[in-house]
């Protein structure tokens, strides 16, 4: 197995034993669980855009609870001095805390996937606003991630790194906003930093190049920034 | 001391001009030391003089503002893997993952650190003998009292069958039994493998080491072997 799987056992078995991991699928499934019944009897629609406008919310919200103990805890606990004392790239450790805790986001979506399936079971939805809401929650909380295990490498309180990581996922949805006070070209740039306005496009059932970069591009620079914060000592 | 950075035949670890610095304040200033293969090297000095500073310099954890440092051969900075694979390090504060069973966490580390399966099975196997930890090995980390962490922490870092095992303030909060125990366990592995270790505690250093290296304020002052030096308090007090 090489560095990265072994990381990557170790990370999954610390997120999976924590009590975190099952408090935020709880509040997670039961929140959207009670959105989805009720939207589905008072519209008798079967469609999911509401729910995916929803756990984009949530996932916001969460992401930061998720991914606060990633850096910050083994700071804390001086067990980072244990990993980077190791021979093993940085850039291993930053991966395996990153998809770890992206595994924990996909299995939340996973949960949710059987809203999905009781509307093919008694409905015709249309699938491929479904498709791309889904893809377009595993895009968002890949970013999100990224952005929490950054916040949570600079600092060894776990609460400073989930408010930063927090406060860094509101000012990215609410970066359109700024558009109205910015001169142009800026204002472009405010607005093409947006998350909801990569996110929409997805949910509508079209799939652009350009939002899925979008995603991924931030995601990177995050991991890369994170990379460089775990190096310089 | 000028001393090469290339280790002499015998010697497995060089310093040469390391220094760290954050921002105007010298945690270490221009060290230079040899250590011999085999041997048992002390670093005294008191808290906050640099010595934890210069272990973690040299097991990688920090990076030097100046100076190199040639592990095994291997340059800490050009090939921090190959130095790294050839040291084991047991931390002041002995950082473990408290979720995790002794076992368990020997494992990560031996696997972590470039064994593959088969090896990590026996080194497991034959490390929990060798430090005693048979009675706990199935029991959760934090757990566990401070003397049997002691003994998982250097376990791990001889899990891997380093050349060199870097201790830092071993015996800081055990009580006397727990203390004596790791002396005679330094002692026992020092035959095998070279040993640095720090205390600010003299006689500490005197039971266990063969050469002493005095720091203070980030310098080193002396380096002397334990065997020319009939009464190390003195030589401390005259020097600090």
């Amino acid at each position: 197995m090489s560095a990265l799987g072994i990381l990557l056992r170790k990370e999954l078995h610390a997120t999976f034993t924590s009590p975190i991991a099952y408090a935020v699928a709880t509040v997670f499934l039961l929140v959207t669980g009670y959105t989805f019944s009720l939207t589905l009897f008072f519209t008798k629609v079967a469609n999911l855009t509401y729910i995916f406008h929803q756990m984009y919310v949530l996932l916001i919200l969460l992401a930061p609870v998720i991914t606060m103990r990633t850096f910050a805890e083994e700071r804390k606990a001086d067990t980072l001095e244990l990993l980077l004392t190791s021979p093993v790239r940085e850039v291993w450790i930053v991966l395996a805390k990153f998809l770890a805790q992206l595994t924990l986001v996909a299995g939340l979506l996973a949960g949710s996937g059987a809203y999905a399936v009781i509307l093919g079971r008694y409905g015709e939805p249309d699938w491929a606003p479904i498709y791309g809401g889904y893809l377009a929650l595993l895009l968002l909380g890949s970013l999100l991630v990224a952005i929490g295990i950054l916040a949570s490498s600079l600092t060894e309180n776990q609460v400073v790194a989930a408010t930063c990581a927090l406060g860094l996922g509101l000012m990215l949805w609410f970066a359109d906003s700024a558009s109205y006070m910015l001169p142009a070209p800026l204002d472009v740039v405010a607005i093409n930093l947006s998350l909801i306005g990569h996110f929409t496009t997805f949910v509508n059932g079209s799939l652009f190049l350009s939002d899925a970069g979008y995603y991924l591009t931030l995601s990177l620079l995050a991991l890369f920034l994170t990379t460089r914060v775990v190096m310089d000592r | 001391m000028t001393q090469s950075p290339q280790p002499p035949s015998d010697a497995i670890v060089a310093l040469e001009g390391v220094s760290k610095r954050y921002g105007r304040v010298a945690a270490v200033s221009d060290v230079t030391l040899v250590v011999q293969r085999g041997e048992v090297l002390g670093l005294l000095g008191p808290n906050g003089s640099g010595k934890t500073t210069l272990l973690r310099m040299l097991t990688g954890y920090l990076t030097p503002t100046a100076g190199r440092l040639v592990v095994a051969g291997f340059d800490t900075e050009r090939q921090p893997m190959e130095a790294r694979r050839r040291i084991g390090y047991v931390p002041e504060s002995l950082p473990l993952y408290g979720h995790m069973r002794v076992r368990e966490f020997l494992w990560f580390i031996a696997r972590l650190r470039g064994l593959p399966r088969t090896a990590a099975t026996a080194a497991l196997d034959q490390i929990v003998e060798r430090v005693r930890l048979g009675d706990v090995a199935s029991a959760p980390i934090r757990t566990l009292s401070r003397g049997y962490r002691q003994r998982v922490a250097i376990a791990q870092g001889l899990v891997h069958g380093p050349e060199i095992l870097v201790l830092d303030e071993p015996t800081n909060g055990l009580d006397p039994r727990q203390i004596i125990e790791t002396r005679s366990l330094i002692r026992e592995l020092a035959g095998e493998r070279t040993i640095i270790m720090s205390s600010h505690i003299l006689s500490e250093v005197e039971k266990v080491a063969d050469r002493v290296a005095i720091l203070l304020r980030g310098r080193l002052l002396a380096v002397r072997s334990m065997a020319d030096t009939p009464n190390l308090e003195e030589l401390f007090l005259s020097l600090t």
